[in-house]
């Protein structure tokens, strides 16, 4: 008897897994515009999802407004496409809460495998409710408008998956034994742990993970609007087109000259927030330290936006220096000194130092406290002077943090972030100030050549990663640290 | 107290060696003079630091006719509040400026949360698989997609043109989890057996044991969330294209600067001297738009500022120590 209903629990337990795995399947499908079921028409965005399709009625209609003035289609389809898709979502989501219950006790498990049922149920309704919403806009008037498509590939997957979970979730029901009438519902702790984390971990994956899928767009010809498809794929078109094309192949040069350039000036002064703080070290008045401290690392906490703001307060036309002279006579008008394109890389240096060196320095200054002071007695003692103090015992001291700071800045050098380079960006030194990241945006964005710009985009992602593994294994290799 | 004897002792050598050795310890010319050049640097860099915010904000409160003439370099004149009551007024600032404060709260508010819960949650050594789960999020501050394939996913999420764009994807920061996640290993773990013990739940020691003591470094990366959720842009450029009335204030001022300095463009350019009196006059009054935005947008963080200032160099020491 015994024997009888272990058998049992162990074969529920392994339709168990089948049925996590189909649900799992659904929940994952219903994100992807690819699987979305309820795209019955051309009027549907092709960025909708299911999940989409069932929780913003206003993103479903976004096209059919000319359609439904002209009555092509009734409103009352897409309404019944709006809530039969909630309802599939409603139902997937039950299923959900079976499969966490699942990991339980018999009572949990038990509990479960009704809202699985129920889910199973409501996501059948929900299918239905989309077929018949399609039947209704199939008798369109304006068929060569509309055309009305039945995405049966789709519409079969989540039917089936459906019909898995159904089944399996009855028979799991049958096959477990009653539980005792006072038992509780319980979970072990390594599991209930689990489950708490569960949502993040589904956070994560889809706005860190997910976006990797995005890639596959550098291999289609896609237009925004468009769709993927065996017809429009074309390999590596965009990566030799890269090479190929000449203007293109001109402005990545360009633009990988800038990026390179300013990176590599910010790496080779980076060394001066070392000096900043060792120099404010040797500031012996700790008011004037103190104050010197608080408000040079006030302009890091500001955005790119608000420095430009306040570079064009001081040096635009209008601006303060711009008044001083005119004021005085030196000059006849205002000069806007941000126009032009003369020293840009130094300017944008300049700029970067500013805003960032008082807070850069932060590490450095919190360093020498920790070197040990008496190093600095002994040192005394022996009759050394200030700047040898400074060069034999804090320089050194400091080494390791910078060789940190170093090989980060090194692994980042493509990635120097758009905002600063736009804010500064205009017609006069677009052609030296462009960086990557900006470049990207544009043509991404602006210029919707998504195709192109993700494999730009893609290249300078595994790019980063390798020279952040290569600084990685160089720490590894001279201090015996990894730094990631 | 008395001194030992071989204290005394000691003091007395090191008077001898200060009277004979004197020289090294008096300030050499070098010295006085490298003294000087320090302390002037660092004085003008701080002034290069302050005084831009200062003479915004003087031009700000000044007389705007003043303001026009450039008159007004150092001290303000003519002190009134108008400009900044009849910028917030403004339907576009007012409405951006409310969108900044709502994501900068509500952001912060359930970022500070989720750090805090799942930093809980990885010390946990019981968790299932629990050392797979943590890399599998600090992992995610190692690489990017990029900004295209990010932004088509927003898309395909239905997070473009939707104010909770700004929020969701922020919810969950790695690199302030492993913050937190220090700083809750360094906490003495009886306390926390003694309640297990009591038969509280996971929940229950994370709300009465692990969120009291972890404050200091909540507020460290609440207001380090804060300044980041304030100063953000680019979301609020590609994601909002669609929903101007979502724009953030930060995108706003960008789009009044840029406008104006297109402005300034063509008046150097040389146009007819028509044109170019209308285009200056309203770039004139530009200026005074422009320079009240920008304190708009500054006030809030200097605001802040001396509080945070307590919690900063905490938290980029912190951010040394990964694990």
């Amino acid at each position: 008897m015994n024997k009888q209903i272990q058998g049992k629990e162990k074969t529920a337990g392994y339709l168990y897994y089948v049925t996590r795995i189909a649900t799992l399947l659904s929940v994952v499908m219903i994100f992807f515009p690819a699987f979305n079921p309820a795209k019955v028409c051309d009027f549907i965005n092709k960025n909708m999802s299911l999940f989409t399709s069932g929780i913003s009625y206003s993103g479903l209609v976004e096209q059919c407004v000319r359609a439904f003035r002209m009555e092509w289609v009734q409103e009352s389809s897409f309404q019944i496409i709006f809530v039969s898709s909630m309802i599939t979502c409603i139902g997937i989501a039950l299923q959900g809460v079976m499969a966490c219950m699942s990991i339980g006790n018999l009572k949990m498990k038990k509990r479960g495998n009704i809202f699985a049922i129920a889910g199973g149920v409501l996501q059948l309704i929900g299918l239905v409710g989309i077929y018949v919403a399609y039947t209704q806009i199939a008798q369109t008037t304006k068929p060569e408008k509309v055309i009305p498509y039945f995405p049966v590939r789709n519409w079969i997957m989540f039917f089936a998956l459906a019909m898995v979970v159904l089944v399996l979730t009855i028979v799991i029901q049958v096959l477990l034994p009653k539980p005792e009438k006072d038992a509780k519902m319980e979970m072990e702790s390594k599991f209930k742990l689990f489950l708490m984390f569960l949502p993040f971990a589904a956070l994560t994956f889809v706005f860190s993970y997910l976006p990797l899928y995005g890639w596959r767009y550098a291999f289609f010809d896609y237009t925004s609007g468009g769709t993927l498809s065996a017809e429009n794929f074309v390999g590596f078109k965009w990566f030799t087109l890269l090479f190929q094309n000449e203007a293109t192949r001109a402005d990545i040069v360009r633009v990988l000259r800038n990026t390179l350039a300013m990176s590599g000036l910010g790496i080779a002064t980076s060394w001066c927030a070392m000096a900043f703080a060792i120099l404010l070290n040797e500031v012996k008045v700790p008011w004037f330290r103190r104050f010197v401290q608080t408000f040079t690392t006030i302009p890091n906490f500001i955005s790119w936006v608000l420095v430009y703001a306040i570079a064009l307060a001081i040096f635009a036309s209008d601006g303060f220096i711009s008044s001083i002279m005119v004021n005085t006579g030196a000059w006849d008008a205002g000069k806007n000194m941000l126009m032009g394109s003369d020293h840009i890389w130094l300017k944008m240096l300049a700029w970067g130092m500013w805003k960032g060196i008082g807070w850069s320095a932060i590490i450095y200054i919190a360093g020498i406290s920790g070197i040990d002071q008496q190093l600095y007695e002994a040192a005394t003692v022996d009759g050394a002077g200030r700047f040898q103090k400074m060069w034999h015992i804090t320089v050194p001291g400091l080494l390791p943090t910078y060789m940190v700071m170093l090989l980060m800045s090194v692994a980042g050098i493509l990635s120097n972030g758009m905002d600063q380079y736009m804010v500064f960006e205009n017609a006069t030194n677009t052609d030296v100030i462009s960086v990557l990241d900006l470049y990207v945006y544009k043509l991404g964005i602006v210029n919707g050549r998504i195709p192109m710009s993700t494999m730009i985009g893609m290249a300078k992602s595994i790019i980063s990663v390798v020279l952040l593994f290569m600084a990685n294994g160089i720490s590894k290799l001279t201090r015996g640290e990894s730094i990631i | 107290m008395a001194k030992t004897a071989q204290e005394k002792i000691d003091a007395k050598a090191e008077k001898r060696y200060y009277k004979t050795h004197k020289s090294r310890f008096k300030l050499t010319v070098g010295d006085k003079v490298f003294n000087v050049i320090n302390y002037l640097f660092f004085f003008i860099f701080t002034f290069s630091c302050v005084f831009p915010f200062y003479y915004l904000f003087i031009n700000t409160i000044s007389d705007n006719s003043l303001v026009s003439k450039g008159a007004i370099n150092f001290i303000p004149r003519g002190i009134n509040f108008d400009n900044y009551i009849s910028l917030l007024n403004a339907n576009e600032v007012g409405q951006a400026f409310i969108v900044s404060i709502s994501r900068t709260l509500l952001g912060t508010a359930l970022m500070v949360a989720a750090s805090a819960f799942v930093g809980y949650l990885v010390t946990k050594q019981q968790m299932w698989k629990r050392k797979f789960w943590y890399r599998f999020l600090v992992i995610t501050m190692y690489f990017n997609a990029g900004t295209i394939p990010w932004y088509l996913n927003m898309s395909m999420l239905g997070l473009t043109n939707n104010f909770m764009a700004y929020i969701i994807p922020g919810i969950v920061a790695p690199y302030n989890i492993i913050l937190v996640k220090t700083y809750i290993e360094s906490i003495p773990g009886e306390l926390e057996e003694s309640a297990f013990m009591d038969g509280a739940g996971y929940w229950t020691i994370f709300r009465k044991i692990i969120w009291p003591l972890c404050k200091p470094i909540l507020a460290t990366i609440a207001i380090f969330g804060a300044v980041g959720h304030w100063n953000s842009f680019t979301d609020s450029l590609i994601l909002m294209q669609g929903a101007p009335e979502l724009y953030t204030l930060q995108h706003r001022l960008y789009l009044y600067l840029t406008t104006s300095s297109n402005l300034g463009a063509l008046m150097n350019g040389g146009v007819s001297s028509a044109t170019a009196e209308a285009i200056m006059q309203t770039a004139l009054n530009a200026k005074v738009i422009k320079y009240t935005i920008s304190m708009v947008s500054i006030i809030p963080i200097l605001l802040v500022y001396p509080f945070m200032q307590r919690y900063f160099e905490k938290g980029i020491m912190l951010g040394a120590v990964k694990g």
